[in-house]
């Protein structure tokens, strides 16, 4: 393939590949805590990092990891203290973050404006080969913690004073994911950008977790989606000449749409069958018992009569006797457990 | 040894005091209800052993510790007053179960089979046992409070404190709520139960405490507590808001000077 003829195309290629990967890794954990957000305000500490690294001529890699994991943990430490300065002081850190980013690059000789833009939403020709080798640590000891500790982050993301009352270490756990997500921006730093960064963590999971039936179906199901999407994204961008996190971002958004259709055409389709169905038997000449000539099917806890090939459940409502559909209980639309 | 212990105990969150003036023993395997009005304070008092509300004063134990000191992790079980589980990504009734094991591990310990074992038989404790592999959010909203009862029960803890364990919960839930809580009792497990009505779990728990405006105003036999059901219409903001709510009415509330040594 031409694409993967030259040395700046393998290398955003991997990079996109290890980004898609962790990306949503972690991403999930934040949707389970209802923090979505965290992953952009990360972004915007970590551009001060950049810009560190770019004046002082370090790799700004390095010093980008080093301001988002000092900004993460100043966040929880912030958090742990009490929730009501809490928003103030993320919104402080946050925008000072990528104010301080802007003023400091803008200090820095020979003019960086095209690389705050590369930094700020992803460019296929910027990752090296050193940056290549970070991201191959960060994506090992990302997935590292992640299969080591995931129980423990799912259970203190989905019910924190649970886990405080039963004695786990919940600040810890905390200040581990904020961590883990900022070592996750800065991996996105080349192909995806600081800007779109928690797009890539979010939005795979908000495909997945419409689609799977339980927390780990989620967290493979939105590792597949955002290892696709990243890239295809990365290599969509390379033949059309846009900035890659942009499109990959585009991507993954055009899959939760038609997730979120399809789900929504499913659920409509099931109404409205139960709903026909219901008229035909509103129209029943007679309510279904012993004899009534249609078989009698034991089902669970109780019986269902067999009516031209599909199910009945009799039970009585204010308005007479209803008749739900059992016939279909292979698949019942999730969360209606069968009843209209 | 006492599962409990608090001594001139004051209990509110930040700078504000909502309990005070609380002298408490609970013996190991006792079963306690914890009664009192809406913002009497019993909630906070359950929230002081826990560590979810601050210790303003006095002394507070829980199994033989200070409350918020690093104790023993797993011994105590929880069941919040929440009607659902409610996480924002699908989880099934053994992933939501399976954490009540996760505090007795280590730090980085993992579910063995041993901790599979203990959720599905917790599961089946609430009769869930054919719902282990479903989403919980298909889940009625009784079914979900069962499964975070049986969160609690994985952890075989040594003290179980719910809140609320009844309220919203129809009179089927009510009843199975009551035989498993029997047999916990059973196995000398310490329960400790906030509520509003007693009539529910009348045969598991034996005695009462009951918080009125912050302080505690009857510590005694259940039986003998003072309390009658009433059919007051009273409307609780956390119940369904399908059936009128049971209330209770305190009448002439006995203040006992010590609180049960």
């Amino acid at each position: 393939m031409e694409v993967l003829e030259y040395g700046f195309m393998q290398r955003a290629l991997l990079a996109s590949l290890m980004v898609g990967l962790v990306a949503p890794a972690v991403g999930v954990f934040l949707v389970q805590r209802r923090l979505s957000l965290l992953g952009d305000g990360l972004g915007h500490v970590a551009l001060t990092g950049v810009a560190i690294g770019v004046l002082t001529s370090t790799a700004p890699v390095g010093t980008a990891l080093v301001a988002a994991v000092l900004g993460a943990v100043l966040i929880e430490l912030v958090r742990a203290r009490g929730r009501t300065s809490g928003d103030v002081a993320l919104a402080v850190l946050f925008y000072g973050g990528i104010a301080g980013g802007v003023v400091l690059l803008s200090l820095a000789p020979q003019g960086q404006a095209t690389n705050l833009e590369a930094y700020l939403f992803g460019a296929i020709t910027t990752t090296t080969t050193a940056d290549v080798a970070v991201f191959g640590v960060i994506t090992v000891v990302v997935l590292g913690v992640v299969w080591l500790l995931g129980q423990r982050l799912y259970a203190v993301s989905d019910d924190e004073e649970y886990a405080r009352a039963v004695g786990l270490p919940v600040l810890a756990l905390n200040t581990v994911l904020a961590a883990l997500v900022a070592a996750t921006v800065v991996l996105s730093m080349r192909v995806v950008g600081l800007l779109l960064i928690s797009a890539l963590m979010i939005v795979p999971s908000a495909v997945a977790q419409q689609l799977a039936r339980s927390f780990r179906q989620t967290l493979y199901l939105a590792c597949g989606i955002g290892l696709v999407t990243s890239v295809a994204g990365t290599t969509a961008s390379y033949y059309t000449g846009t900035p890659s996190g942009g499109t990959i971002v585009l991507l993954a958004i055009a899959l939760f749409l038609l997730a979120t259709g399809s789900v929504a055409v499913r659920e409509a389709t099931a109404r409205r069958r139960h709903r026909r169905r219901a008229e035909v038997h509103a129209a029943h000449p007679h309510e279904h018992g012993a004899g009534c000539g249609h078989p009698a099917v034991l089902h669970g806890d109780h019986v269902d009569y067999d009516h031209d090939g599909h199910l009945h459940a009799p039970h009585r409502t204010g308005a007479g006797v209803h008749y739900d559909e059992h016939g279909q209980h292979a698949a019942p639309p999730a969360g209606t457990g069968g009843r209209a | 040894m006492s599962a409990i212990r608090l001594r001139d105990a004051r209990i509110g969150y930040g700078d504000v005091t909502v309990v005070q003036g609380v002298d408490l023993t609970v013996a190991d395997g006792e079963a306690v209800a914890v009664l009192g009005s809406n913002g009497s304070g019993k909630t906070t008092l359950a929230r002081g052993l826990l560590g979810l509300a601050t210790v303003l004063g006095g002394e507070v134990e829980v199994l033989g510790a200070p409350v918020g000191r690093p104790r023993e992790r797993g011994r105590i079980g929880y069941v919040p007053q929440r009607h659902t589980v409610s996480g924002a990504v699908p989880a099934t009734v053994r992933e939501v179960v399976g954490v009540g094991r996760l505090a007795r591990l280590g730090p980085f310990g993992r579910l063995r089979p041993a901790d599979r074992a203990a959720v599905r038989s917790a599961v089946a404790a609430v009769g869930l046992a054919d719902r282990l592999g479903d989403p919980v959010a298909s889940l009625s909203g009784g079914q979900q409070r069962r499964v975070l009862v049986a969160r609690a029960l994985a952890a075989e803890p040594e003290l179980l404190v719910m809140d609320e364990p009844t309220a919203g919960v129809d009179a089927a839930s009510q009843d199975a709520l009551a035989a498993v809580l029997a047999d916990v009792s059973a196995t000398g497990t310490t329960l400790l139960v906030v509520t509003h009505e007693t009539a529910a779990l009348a045969g598991v728990l034996t005695r009462a405490v009951v918080v009125d405006h912050g302080r505690i105003a009857y510590d005694g036999p259940l039986a003998e507590a003072g309390v009658e059901a009433t059919t007051d219409g009273h409307h609780h903001p956390e119940g369904t808001g399908l059936a009128p709510s049971r209330g209770y009415r305190l009448d002439q509330p006995r203040v006992t000077t010590d609180g049960g040594r």
